[in-house]
Parts: structure tokens; C-alpha cells; sequence
């Protein structure tokens, strides 16, 4: 990556070949000679003890109010608390740059930061992207030992995805529940699940408020139809317009995707989905390591933080990579059907041109891609 | 003078007017909505990159092509275990029906429409066991066995050769490789049975007490 085109700072923490050589006159290129260098001769503990010495000193004796009001406050003073908030602020730095912690801590130290202050993912480039992916993979090798694959693939040239559901056809199995929660590593402990399957009565119409979409009895079930919802990838997304910070946006290929690294949690873009399709994560989501799919794509099933929004991506990590969705693999009745739009041979088009297609509230101009059908 | 005045108005509310009906926010894009896009992007469509073909996990696939779609099957003659019939099959089906043999297919139970419809023969060719026979008494091979269904189920068919009816096999990405009616259907028992779900969400179940 070149530095001319980057969109932040880096720090270069715990790159060896730039720690100044010719900042002292011994001679030693790394881990300072004492000269000028004093966090290095003393432990952390007495380095902090030392540095709230100097920012509060005698006012440690003081209590409540006073601590604040009754300062003597000279010039000198202040500038020596100043220094020595500069000085705390720099320890943390310092662990970074500091010769007892190890390499790998000092490589994380480096990535934690240049992950903390990249781009938007959005604006990035193809090397700004794979940069970050990069980094996040080898911070996952840091963290947990274990290697995840993750791809940062654009959007492919002629390529517009959608999705049809056929009525009919579902059972209420939920096998693709269960595949799309193992493809995308979503949290177990709140049971986020991107896809809901409504059990609708027949003769009812599609009546969502008297569906039940948690139901647990033998399935199909008598008098009942079977309606499954997800993200529709609407190509003229309501969610992306209200997100304040541009942290979700629509692809070329038609994909809604979230960069979970931008988006701050403010569950806009879930108030402003007419079809409850975006999941928000109330509490840091965990999944079993043994189960996480090392498979992952960074607009996709990479492992989200708390306090992010996530949704279906119709598997970005596999319908980037020409495979279908694991809903649509999974589905033992066939009921999904997923393809390329612009294709005008694919089977998508031809269930579109050839079926009596309908969308979910096609009237608030949505556009969503993802069409309902019945045999 | 009162009349250019007039006249000046006019135009300036016109204007306005115009402003307020043309500058509605519809959509980023120069289509009127996603249909329009499809059909005008798709008009020169020249492929992509992506192929389904490192997915298909070794399935035999055979090419065939009803009506004016062509695309994979997977080759059916190699996955029954028992084929070839006539490695058995030695006499015809009423000389072996005698009582002198060991019962055969006992675990097949068939049920499939009603006694009067079908039985085992209006699929199956006694005189030859290696081979399906339609209803017109034509020989139907067992890798095309699809057409044998087609005889009744012929809007299903034209779903199956459509795509919206099965499932794919590999991905989404051409070349398209479909299942054929028996790799979902068992063509003794085609229904499927009902079964409990695959998944419970106990947690949406506590959220919403």
C-alpha cells in the first residue's frame, strides 16, 4: 500500500527497522542506552506511580472538593501536570514500543491501531481492502492460534443477484435456519437468526401479525402455509439512506452489505426495514470455536463485535465465490431459487418470466429482490 | 405592462411547479424500478467470470436438453446399487414369480397414486428389467427417467426444466447442473414426510414473554 494514498494515519508501532538509530550516541539500535530514555530503566509500576506523583501530587492527601478548588495553581505547575498527562498517555504507547512486551503483542498493538483508524470500507481501494482483511485474519491468528481465510472479492462485472421463494413448495423444516446460522457465524447465546419462517394460516392471507414465527410441532403443519423472510436486498434500500454514517451501502452486484468496523450501533437502518430484516447485537455475539466457518468474506460471515448491525448478505463469502446461499442449499424441497438477474438464461429470469411473481409491500417502492412465487 | 406582469408570474409558478412533480426523490438510478434495470442491463449480458463446475464434488453429470433447455443431470444408471437388473433378472418377471426364489425388493413399499393407476409395470418394463417403459409401451432409459414422471406430472416438469422446480446442484453460476425428480423423490414414495423442524428458538421464546 502505498502512503501517499492512505485515508489514515499510521503509527509504524514495533517496526523494527524504524526505531531511530541515530537518536543516542552508544550505538545500540534497539531498547535505548539510557541516555534518553527513561521509561525503559524503570518497571511500569514505578513509572506510574511516578507519573501520578508528578500530574497530582500533594493532592492525593486532599479529599472531594478540595482536590479540585484548593490548588495552588502557578505556571510552572500546570505545565508539569500537563507533561505528565502527555506522560501517562504515552505508557500506553510505550507497551507498544517497550522491549519486555513481545513481538506478537507489539504486532497486535500495531494492527489493534491501524485497524482503530482505517477507512471506510466503502471508500477503500482493492489494496486498502485487502490490507484490512489481511490484517484482521493475522490478528485472528494472534489472538486464538488458529488460521481463518477472509476475502475482501468486489462485487463481479455483470452480475445482479435475486431470489425467489416458493410458497408451495416449504415444509416449515428450517434446515435453512440452522445452515445459515452455521454459515454465518452468528451469536449463539441471543439465537440471532437472520431468516424467519412464518406459519401462516391458509385461507388468512399473508397475515404476519396472526403468523407464528417460532413455532415447534410436526411439520407441515394441517391448514397452514409456510412463508420464509430475510434481508431482500432492495435495490432502493431505505436502510442505507437514514445510516447517518454510510456504514451500510449497496453493492454493484445488487449485495446491502454493513461494515461492522464503521457502523455505530445507532439501529437506524433496523427502524427504517419495512421487512425486520436487520439483526442488532445487544451483547458481544460468541460462537463456539470449534463451529466458527473459517470461511469468511469481510462484508460477510467475519466474526461481528457488540453494539453492530448485521443481516443477511445472501452469503456474500459463497455467492461471490459462485456458489448459492446455505439457505438455498440446504432447502430439501427446493423452495429457493437464487441466481443472476442479468443472465437472461439463469433460472432465476425464467421463474421470474415464466411465474406469477409477487413482492412483499411492492407498493412503499423498495424495489426489494426477492420474489415470491407458487407452483 | 399589467399583463407582462401577469404573464411573468405565470411562468415563474409554472416553474415552481415543474420543481415541486420533477425533483421527487425516485431512487438513485436512471430506471424506474428494478425490472427496468434487469431488462435493459441484461440486453448485453456477456457472462462473467464465475463457473459452477469446481462444486460439482465428482457427480456424474450427463447433458441433456428438453425442449429449448439445455443442462446437467446427474448420471442415474451408476447410483443404484442393484443395476444392472438383468444381473438377476435372468428370466421373465412371471417365471421368477413362481415361489422356487428368494423374495426380492421386500423393503420396497409403493405408494404412489392408487392401486388402480399404477403398479409396478406401468414404470418398469418386465421384459426388460434394464429399462423404464412409458405409457405408450416406449423404452425409457433409466438415466432419463424424468420423462417417465413427465407422462402425468407435466406441470411439474415444465417447472423442473424452467428451474423453479428442484434444486441445483454446484452453484448459481452457470454451467446450471440440476437434480433430476429422483434424486429428491423416491419414485415408490414421492411424498415427503412431515417431520419436526430442524431448529427452536428458545431465546425469541423468553424475548417475548
Amino acid at each position: 500500500m502505498s502512503n501517499k494514498s492512505k485515508k489514515w494515519i499510521s503509527l509504524n508501532l514495533g517496526r523494527k527497522k524504524e526505531v531511530p538509530k541515530a537518536s543516542c550516541g552508544c550505538g545500540k539500535t534497539s531498547g535505548g542506552c539510557g541516555s534518553n530514555s527513561v521509561e525503559d530503566q524503570i518497571t511500569v509500576d514505578e513509572f506510574n506511580k511516578g507519573a501520578i506523583d508528578a500530574s497530582i501530587g500533594d493532592e492525593r492527601l486532599k479529599d472531594g472538593f478540595d482536590q479540585v478548588f484548593d490548588v495552588k495553581m502557578s505556571r510552572r505547575s500546570a505545565f508539569k501536570k500537563l507533561t505528565a498527562s502527555l506522560l501517562i498517555g504515552a505508557g500506553a504507547v510505550s507497551t507498544s514500543c517497550s522491549v519486555v512486551a513481545g513481538d506478537d503483542a507489539k504486532e497486535k498493538a500495531q494492527i489493534d491501531w491501524e485497524e482503530q483508524f482505517k477507512g471506510n470500507y466503502k471508500l477503500m481501494n482493492d489494496d486498502e481492502k485487502k490490507a484490512t482483511v489481511d490484517r484482521l485474519m493475522r490478528s485472528y491468528e494472534l489472538r486464538t492460534g488458529k488460521k481463518i481465510s477472509m476475502s475482501s472479492k468486489n462485487a463481479e462485472e455483470n452480475v445482479l443477484y435475486g431470489y425467489a421463494f416458493n410458497i408451495s413448495k416449504c415444509q416449515g423444516y428450517m434446515d435453512c435456519v440452522n445452515a445459515c446460522v452455521e454459515e454465518n457465524n452468528q451469536d449463539r447465546n441471543s439465537q440471532m437468526q437472520y431468516i424467519r419462517i412464518h406459519e401462516m394460516k391458509d385461507g388468512k392471507g399473508f397475515n404476519f401479525n396472526e403468523a407464528d414465527d417460532n413455532y415447534y410441532h410436526e411439520v407441515p403443519a394441517e391448514g397452514h402455509f409456510y412463508m420464509g423472510t430475510q434481508c431482500f436486498h432492495c435495490d432502493n434500500p431505505p436502510c442505507v439512506e437514514v445510516c447517518p454514517v454510510q456504514a451500510t451501502w449497496r453493492e454493484e452486484d445488487g449485495l446491502v452489505v454493513v461494515d461492522y468496523d464503521w457502523c455505530v450501533g445507532c439501529r437506524y437502518c433496523m427502524a427504517a426495514c419495512p421487512y425486520d430484516g436487520r439483526r442488532f447485537n445487544w451483547s458481544k455475539p460468541e460462537v463456539p470455536e470449534e463451529e466458527i466457518n473459517h470461511n469468511q468474506h469481510y462484508l460477510g460471515n467475519r466474526m461481528r463485535k457488540k453494539g453492530v448491525m448485521e443481516k443477511c448478505t445472501f452469503c456474500v463469502q459463497r455467492s461471490r465465490a459462485g456458489k448459492n446461499p446455505a439457505c438455498v442449499e440446504a432447502c430439501p424441497t427446493g423452495a429457493r431459487i437464487f441466481g443472476n438477474l442479468l443472465d437472461p438464461n439463469s433460472t432465476i429470469r425464467w421463474v421470474l418470466e415464466n411465474k406469477k411473481v409477487f413482492r412483499l409491500k411492492e407498493d412503499l417502492g423498495t424495489e426489494p429482490k426477492f420474489w415470491y412465487f407458487m407452483d | 405592462m399589467c399583463s407582462k406582469k401577469y404573464f411573468i408570474n405565470k411562468i415563474v409558478c409554472l416553474f415552481i411547479l415543474g420543481f415541486v412533480f420533477f425533483s421527487c426523490k425516485h431512487g438513485e438510478s436512471e430506471y424506474h424500478g428494478v425490472i427496468d434495470k434487469i431488462e435493459s442491463e441484461s440486453k448485453d449480458y456477456h457472462g462473467t467470470s464465475l463457473s459452477s463446475e469446481p462444486y460439482f464434488d465428482g457427480v456424474k453429470l450427463i447433458e441433456i436438453t428438453e425442449g429449448e433447455h439445455t443442462f446437467l443431470v446427474p448420471e442415474r444408471k451408476s447410483a443404484i446399487n442393484m443395476f444392472s437388473c438383468t444381473e438377476c433378472h435372468t428370466k421373465p418377471l412371471a417365471q421368477m414369480q413362481d415361489g422356487s426364489n428368494k423374495k426380492a425388493h421386500w423393503d420396497i413399499k409403493l405408494v404412489h397414486a392408487n392401486q388402480n393407476t399404477m403398479n409396478c409395470i406401468t414404470c418398469h418394463n418386465p421384459d426388460n428389467m434394464d429399462d423404464l417403459r412409458g405409457l405408450t409401451g416406449n423404452q425409457i432409459d433409466f438415466n432419463n427417467s424424468y420423462n417417465l414422471c413427465s407422462q402425468c406430472h407435466s406441470k411439474q416438469f415444465e417447472d423442473w426444466k424452467g428451474g423453479a422446480h428442484g434444486k441445483r446442484i454446484g452453484g448459481w453460476a452457470p454451467p446450471r447442473a440440476s437434480m433430476t425428480c429422483v434424486n429428491c423423490h423416491n419414485p415408490h414414495e414421492p411424498h415427503f414426510e412431515s417431520r419436526w423442524p430442524a431448529r427452536f428458538n428458545t431465546q425469541k421464546v423468553i424475548e417475548r414473554e
